[in-house]
């Protein structure tokens, strides 16, 4: 909850992060000038990078915040389990990126001529399991690497490895909802796949977060 | 006789596998050099300065 | 003991390896479509094989440390780990050269590479978190974390994209289902194998040495400081 608050007092992750990926997004639309048939094969991955990168700028800020004034000392010796702040700092960080995502995917919409109004939906469904995905690993190393000497180098080095399942997963799904190709047989998998992703390393990181922060 | 298609690429193929692992190795054995090196280095020092206590 | 330990594992590798070498080159039957190429297959798949064991094993390693706070185990992680990774980088460069031949592309995003690539990043990540922390204690904790995420994420990787297309060879060995290679190439590969995991037995005990002797070295010069 503080997490939250005090970034919407200040804003800056959330604006250098929707900056960020709008500027992607330009770009990208201005340098490829993609027809919409290559449009259609693309557009799950170019959604799901510019997320990934939008997202490192916040999780880097995550834990890192929490190093001035020895804040993290403090959060640690209170009361409340390492669990219950992992999963306070996940949330807001999922809050976060979600709202950037969100606000990219209007974007995307003007920029790209993309109509997926029939699929809505299962976007929302897909984009929120991503980056669930996403917000637990990332915060998890986030906490792994607040101490380290060269933490804004580890942090994407470690994470985006880790994420290539939920990843793929996340592209492939949202490529074809993005072509209004609804929830079929096929995409099943992926579906699968993403949801046991989330699950797997939401426990995981659950059950590692005091051996990361404490000891 | 060996079946000569391709018969390059395979000995590229051997190579690189031999190569990979004969550069780790060696790497290992550099590394091991250095750490005797510094172990000796530091055996010294803490003869020396026991000594002078 | 532990030296002829080494020396024997280290001749028996050897000895296997040429026997089977000789009977690579020379004895074994060609392979009707690919040519000489194929019999790369003899260093690619055994290293596939060492090279997942070691990083299961150090999976292993990397929980008894949890438990215990042992650093023996901690050592004994990193070490096959790094020798692992050394496997796994000739797994993809044996895979690409036969695939650059055999599909005509240097690389696909299929399930095995895809799987052996992100293993070998987040490995490679591994020892660079370990490069980057000075304290033992520290360095043990956050790496055995990463271990057991990072051998999480491959089980999930390969399953998920086993489940998916393919432009691998299906499966020819024939313990698995859907195999099928003549029985007299089948052996070399187990006995390649075999030659492998004691290479991969030298490397680690000479790692593990040189993990003690790093261990002494701090130790020593902590003490030569407080004096």
């Amino acid at each position: 909850m503080k997490d939250l608050r005090s970034e919407f007092r200040t804003k800056e992750a959330l604006n250098a992060s929707f900056a960020f990926s709008v500027v992607i997004l330009v770009l990208f639309s201005f340098a490829f000038d993609p027809s919409s048939e290559q449009m259609q094969t693309i557009s799950g991955g170019l959604l799901w990078l510019v997320f990934s990168f939008a997202g490192a700028l916040i999780l880097n800020r995550s834990f890192a915040r929490e190093l001035q004034n020895d804040c993290l000392d403090a959060l640690i010796s209170s009361p409340a389990p390492a669990g219950a702040i992992f999963m306070g700092k996940t949330l807001a960080n999922f809050l976060l990126l979600m709202i950037v995502e969100l606000a990219s995917l209007a974007v995307f919409a003007i920029f790209y001529d993309s109509h997926f109004g029939s699929q809505l939906g299962s976007i929302a469904l897909v984009i929120a399991l991503g980056t669930w995905g996403i917000t637990v690993i990332g915060t998890m190393f986030s906490a792994l690497t607040v101490n380290l000497r060269m933490r804004e180098m580890m942090l994407p080095t470690l994470v985006y490895p880790l994420l290539v399942p939920a990843l793929m997963a996340a592209m492939t799904l949202t490529t074809d909802l993005m072509n209004g190709v609804p929830f079929g047989k096929e995409n099943m998998i992926w579906l699968r796949v993403l949801a046991g992703f989330d699950f797997i390393y939401s426990i995981l990181a659950v059950v590692f977060i005091d051996v990361v922060l404490v000891g | 006789m060996i079946d000569q298609r391709n018969f390059t690429y395979m000995f590229y193929g051997f190579a690189a596998a031999w190569v990979i692992i004969t550069a780790y190795v060696a790497f290992l054995a550099l590394r091991e050099r250095r750490l005797r090196e510094e172990l000796d280095r530091v055996r010294r020092m803490v003869e020396e300065s026991g000594k002078k206590v | 003991m532990r030296n002829k330990l080494v020396f024997v594992l280290c001749v028996l590798a050897a000895g296997i390896l040429c026997w089977q070498l000789y009977n690579i080159l020379l004895i074994l039957p060609n392979e009707k479509d690919q040519g000489a190429i194929y019999r790369i297959v003899y260093f690619h798949v055994p290293a596939i094989f060492t090279g997942f064991m070691g990083f299961f094993v150090a999976l292993g390693a990397s929980g008894m440390y949890l438990g215990t706070r042992n650093l023996k185990y901690d050592a004994f992680a990193a070490a096959v780990t790094e020798v692992s990774l050394a496997f796994a980088t000739v797994v993809l460069a044996t895979g690409m050269i036969w695939g650059r031949i055999i599909w005509g592309i240097w690389w696909t995003w299929d399930a095995r590479l895809t799987t052996m690539l992100v293993c070998w990043l987040i490995y490679a990540g591994y020892l660079m978190l370990r490069r980057a922390i000075d304290e033992p204690t520290q360095r043990a904790r956050l790496s055995a974390v990463v271990s057991i995420f990072g051998c999480t994420d491959i089980l999930i990787v390969w399953k998920s994209i086993e489940w998916w297309r393919t432009q691998h060879p299906a499966p020819v060995l024939s313990v698995r289902e859907g195999g099928g290679m003549a029985p007299g190439m089948e052996a070399p590969i187990y006995w390649n194998w075999l030659a492998l995991m004691c290479l991969a037995a030298v490397l680690v005990m000479i790692r593990m040495r040189q993990e003690n002797m790093s261990r002494e070295i701090d130790s020593l010069r902590r003490l030569a400081h407080s004096y």
